[in-house]
């Protein structure tokens, strides 16, 4: 029974797969209408797969909070902005004023400082990097990303001598020259990777989604 | 059908006929990998987080399935696979944590058929894989709460990462965890290379399956991946040595 349900997956998630990609090259309308198709249940069973992970999260914390795991008083939190949140936004829709308000206030400010906060991690992170990793490669990362904010900085003082001109083509020559043809080789073996990783799935020898 | 669509066509079959025929050859020839030295850590540090009785947590960061950047997220599920497989002794589960809801049923999934295929499928527990929160920073701020309550000594992070990945194995690091870090997006790698003990670069986050537990089609998309490459080098070359000579591409 088992390798009967395993084939039958595989089946459709490669034939789905095949369809989808060929509908990308084949201009032909058959593939085209399929692709649209397919790509529409996908954004469904994404949306429906939401819902599931929002009650999987749900449950996790509910499990943490009745069996008073370490930490689950910020589990006992999310479930009450959680369940706020949820009825305010069933209730009365999703640009609802308070809703609005909860998120203006409470998610955007977290996120935002969340994000000034990556400047201070970054250059502590930085130190630790020198003072941890001592080869050649870190110490060339760590002189030209100090190069690279020498060059993009403001300064207050001497902001028109030779010195700050000159750190500034030192940094456009840089960011254009060594970074874009360094990010490029990276991106090709990327590109490279992610398309034998979806062919392993295409061809089910990876499997995510069961036996 | 236009000349793009035949050129694609061409490449896609390239790459299917490649990796059939790597993996015939490979069968006789096994390859020799240069060492990562990431993942070479990675086997040691999951072997003493089991030993110790601590768990192991993989984040296969914000991207969703339907996604372009899903990717590395899948590259994410075939070490989970191993992982799971290495873990499968300790009374302690892996968690896997994932920014899509989608993401989090197919690690779900991929979990429970390890365990089952292992024997042990009472030891799967459905909250092992979780999604944490749906936008990026909102999920690395659910992160700190995850690495510390819930006993991990290994943070692995092999997903689709932005600026949001530096803090995610940040919060790893001040926790003196062992931090691995790699994602598809180039920015976010340089960011990972700082803020993670053991980043990974380029495809490297691709190399897992390989690397980690050594099925002959993984081994095989790695050779697949360096002819193809050698293909491309040498097809930039030649375009660069034409121009330099005035013959219009």
């Amino acid at each position: 029974v088992k390798l009967g349900a395993y084939l039958i997956w595989a089946a459709f998630a490669v034939a789905s797969g095949v369809i989808v990609l060929l509908g990308y090259f084949v201009r032909l309308e058959p593939f085209i209408s399929l692709r649209l198709m397919l790509m529409r249940w996908a954004v469904l069973l994404a949306a429906a797969a939401l819902v599931i992970g929002l009650i999987n999260l749900l449950s996790v914390h509910l499990t943490k909070v009745s069996e008073q795991e370490p930490g689950w008083p910020y589990s006992a939190v999310l479930i009450l902005l959680f369940s706020l949140t949820l009825a305010l936004g069933l209730f009365f829709g999703p640009d609802n004023r308070v809703v609005l308000f909860l998120f203006n206030n409470l998610q955007l400010p977290v996120e935002s400082s969340l994000m000034a906060l990556l400047a201070i991690t970054l250059t502590i992170a930085g130190f630790r990097l020198v003072a941890r990793r001592r080869d050649v490669i870190s110490l060339t990362f760590a002189i030209t990303a100090l190069l690279v904010i020498i060059g993009t900085s403001p300064w207050p003082l001497a902001s028109d001598s030779q010195v700050h001109v000159g750190m500034t083509y030192l940094r456009t020559w840089i960011a254009q020259v060594w970074a874009a043809g360094g990010a490029r080789g990276i991106l090709l073996g990327v590109a490279l990777g992610a398309i034998t990783t979806g062919l392993r799935v295409l061809m089910a020898a990876d499997r995510p989604y069961g036996e | 059908m236009s000349t793009l669509d035949f050129v694609g066509l061409g490449v896609l079959g390239l790459f299917i006929i490649l990796l059939v025929l790597s993996t015939a050859l490979l069968r006789r020839h096994p390859p020799v990998f240069r060492p990562i030295p990431s993942y070479q850590s990675l086997g040691t540090a999951i072997q003493r987080a089991v030993e110790a009785g601590e768990r192991v947590h993989l984040s296969l960061g914000t991207g969703s399935v339907i996604g372009s950047d899903s990717a590395p997220a899948f590259a994410g599920l075939a070490v989970l696979k191993h992982m799971a497989a290495s873990t499968s002794m300790s009374d302690r589960p892996p968690v896997v944590s994932a920014g899509d809801g989608a993401m989090a049923i197919l690690a779900s999934d991929s979990l429970r058929s390890v365990y089952e295929g292992l024997g042990a499928g009472d030891r799967f527990d459905p909250n092992s894989a979780r999604m944490l929160a749906p936008t990026p920073f909102s999920y690395a701020a659910g992160l700190p709460t995850v690495l510390g309550t819930e006993d991990i000594s290994v943070h692995m992070l092999i997903g689709s990462f932005g600026a949001e990945g530096a803090l995610a194995a940040d919060f790893g690091e001040r926790r003196h965890l062992f931090v691995l870090g790699g994602t598809d997006d180039v920015q976010a790698q340089a960011l990972l290379y700082v803020a993670a003990e053991h980043p990974l670069i380029g495809e490297e986050v691709f190399a897992g399956g390989a690397y980690l537990d050594g099925a002959p089609l993984h081994r095989a998309s790695l050779t697949t991946q360096d002819w193809v490459r050698m293909l491309v080098v040498i097809a930039i070359v030649v375009g660069a040595l034409l121009r330099t000579f005035g013959v219009g591409l």
